[in-house]
């Protein structure tokens, strides 16, 4: 915005159109000079140096080329090369060029004027624009309020501009230096207020020695800290939602978790101890069958238990976001063949397929990790399979991935149930009371976008479920 | 057959004291790392039972200084079942990994397989056979079902690697020396392939091993029973 101030602006411009015009009238008489034979081509010359002088310099450049044209004009036009009206026709058509020339002037000149007003208005127009765009952007305050005071800079001409602000009793400072600039010019303090409520101040000061800020400019600074009180405002508002939500449904969480884990816990807990203290019940005679039953009851709640806990470490891992995968080269079939030999005995009442794509490359991704959510769907596969039916495991490449898809041929997943079940505690409404503990998934998906990958649920042909895993084949930042 | 435990936790060294002696093996046990080297020293276990998490030093540290003297079997005890703890403790000299909680059963097959491998040298058979696979150390050639297989040089040094160390669970870092040289230690895709001609060969399904099986990021471990 190259609008110079008061009160050197009203001597800048006047020596400036004085020049513009000076200059544009010096031409026109060299012009007129050299085509004197030609009769009345020194007016056109002159109109046109005036114009010229109008377009360039402005209405004021255009009056003055106007005024020193009628004085050039006759002393072009008499043969003598002096200043004089021999007649007084010569009189009256001096004064109808000044008038014509002061008209053309005017109106060349004003139109100029005003052409530079648009274009200032235009930039100022579209400095506010990409403003208010990044101050909406739902960036964060500190950085979005950085890169204001920096835009700013520039186009006012400022050694440094800052904003101190105080948002919900955290302050907040930005500040944007322009290097090897003498700071100490003149400086605008604007208060930053939103409805009526003042959160701090902007600070903008100009290199030292320069001109005082102009009305236009302290508008356009008004302007601009006006739009980043109101973004401040809005990102103020957002993170109190944010909290709040983030608060209702930690303690919805929380409320399930306690439920389930004391639900959880205390049952196989509860299995384990009403086995064992029979055992040791001196006045209790067991025959070998029975001693074995209970035996394995133990045996299989502490199983149950062990998997729990386990799972309870790794949500709290997640939640704590201590859940970083160490990345080393991963073969996802070997993974997925390793995970079925081990699981062969729980899958025992199942027929299983396992079908692996050949020459399969290997993922970044870390084996235990990757093992525990192959573990998880599968287990979750066999809870909810009929006896005898089939779990089809098949690991395959798509473009950009290594994709593992674990199918059973349960009932399904309703289409509405089908992000629900990645949820932590979340179990099926159908599910009986005893099935897993509703964290498996909820594990299985954070550990999967924690690898970058994606983990969903597909409907089979069957009527069954499908969890789809695409595991990255390069390492993704997050 | 004398078996160290090393843990802190009393009731976990009382129960293997009581299932370990009720298979006839004398038991002693002691609750630090410190006491752990000593014990290692002066009683000359036949196997030692090593706990990672112990107050005054870690397990892998323990390790280190046991091998500073002696070649004893150890077999690690542990909670901690990252991909890293494991290839640590094993590449520090363990040479098995059991994650804590165990079945007792399973601890007693490890145990038994890793004083196997530490016994005195017996006359190298010759041949080895699990079922139908047969292998003619001495020769070089391997059979299954009477047939003879085309096995490749760096197939057969894979082979006979994981053969001659029934039971335990060998590192990558670990087997891609051996057969590959010093040189090597990360190349695990080279590994894995040659891992999975041998089994295709062997006619051994890694869903469900009879031969070689996988510890996904750690290694393999050979549990072909000979027969």
């Amino acid at each position: 915005m190259v609008v110079e101030g008061p009160p050197g602006r009203l001597a800048r411009l006047t020596l400036r159109a004085i020049g513009i015009g000076f200059l544009a009238t010096l031409a026109g008489t060299v012009l007129a000079l050299l085509t004197s034979q030609l009769q009345g081509a020194g007016v056109a010359i002159f109109i046109l140096s005036v114009t010229i002088a109008a377009v360039s310099g402005g209405l004021w450049a255009g009056v003055v080329a106007a005024l020193l044209a009628s004085i050039a004009l006759p002393i072009v036009e008499s043969p003598q090369r002096v200043f004089g009206f021999d007649q007084l026709r010569d009189l009256i058509a001096a004064v109808v060029f000044l008038a014509i020339a002061v008209v053309v002037g005017l109106v060349v000149g004003n139109a100029a004027d005003e052409r530079d007003r648009a274009s200032r208005r235009e930039r100022e127009a579209r400095l506010l624009a990409f403003l208010s765009a990044k101050l909406l952007s739902g960036d964060v305050p500190d950085r979005v309020l950085d890169e204001f005071v920096q835009v700013l800079l520039e186009p006012l001409g400022l050694a440094s501009c800052q904003v101190s602000v105080t948002l919900d009793g955290q302050e907040i400072e930005a500040k944007a230096v322009r290097p090897g600039v003498p700071r100490g010019g003149p400086t605008e303090v604007i208060p930053v207020v939103v409805s009526n409520i003042p959160l701090g101040t902007l600070i903008a000061e100009r290199p030292e020695g320069r001109r005082p800020f102009t009305r236009d400019e302290r508008l356009l600074l008004e302007a601009a800290t006006r739009q980043a009180a109101v973004a401040l405002d809005r990102a103020r508002l957002d993170a109190r939602a944010r909290l709040a939500q983030l608060d209702a449904e930690t303690n919805q969480l929380r409320a399930a978790m306690f439920s389930s884990v004391t639900h959880d816990l205390r049952t196989p807990l509860a299995s384990i101890k009403a086995g064992v203290t029979s055992l040791l019940d001196a006045s209790a005679i067991h025959d070998a069958v029975q001693q074995r039953e209970l035996l394995t009851t133990i045996l299989e709640e502490t199983d149950r238990l062990n998997r729990l806990v386990g799972n309870i470490l790794d949500l709290a891992k997640i939640r704590a976001g201590a859940l970083i995968p160490k990345r080393v080269p991963t073969a996802v079939d070997e993974v997925a063949e390793a995970v079925v030999a081990r699981m062969r005995p729980l899958l025992a009442d199942f027929a299983v397929e396992l079908q692996l794509a050949p020459d399969l490359p290997e993922v970044p991704a870390d084996p235990v990790q990757l093992d525990q959510v192959l573990t998880n769907l599968l287990e979750n596969a066999a809870r909810h399979s009929p006896s005898g039916g089939t779990i089809r495991i098949h690991v395959g490449e798509t473009r950009d991935a290594v994709r593992v898809r674990v199918s059973d041929e349960g009932p399904g997943i309703k289409p509405e149930e089908r992000e629900k079940v990645f949820e932590a505690f979340y179990r099926g409404r159908e599910s009986p009371e005893s099935a897993g503990s509703g964290l498996g998934l909820a594990i299985a998906r954070a550990i999967v976008t924690a690898h970058g990958g994606r983990i969903r649920i597909e409907e089979t042909t069957g009527g069954g479920t499908a969890m789809v895993v695409d595991i990255p084949l390069e390492e993704t930042v997050l | 057959m004398k078996v160290l435990v090393v843990d802190d936790e009393p009731q976990i060294r009382r129960a293997l004291r009581t299932s370990l002696e009720a298979h006839g093996y004398e038991v002693a046990t002691v609750g630090t790392g410190e006491e752990g080297v000593v014990a290692s020293a002066d009683q000359q276990p036949d196997l030692v039972l090593l706990d990672l998490g112990l107050p005054d030093m870690d397990g892998t540290e323990v390790i280190r200084r046991v091998r500073g003297f002696s070649d004893v079997p150890v077999i690690i005890l542990s909670v901690r079942e990252a991909q890293s703890d494991k290839v640590a403790a094993l590449d520090a000299g363990a040479d098995d990994y059991v994650t804590k909680p165990f079945a007792m059963e399973e601890l007693l097959a490890r145990a038994r397989a890793a004083l196997r491998r530490a016994g005195p040298d017996e006359p190298l058979q010759p041949t080895l056979r699990y079922g139908g696979l047969e292998i003619d150390l001495a020769r070089r050639l391997v059979t299954l079902d009477g047939e003879q297989l085309h096995v490749t040089p760096t197939e057969y040094s894979l082979l006979e690697a994981l053969v001659s160390n029934p039971g335990k669970l060998l590192t990558h870092q670990w087997l891609l020396r051996r057969v590959w040289g010093q040189g090597y230690g990360t190349e695990t895709t080279y590994l894995r392939t040659y891992i999975r001609a041998l089994r295709k060969k062997l006619g051994d399904d890694a869903s469900s091993p009879a031969l070689i099986v996988t510890e996904p990021g750690v290694g393999y471990r050979w549990v072909g029973e000979s027969a």
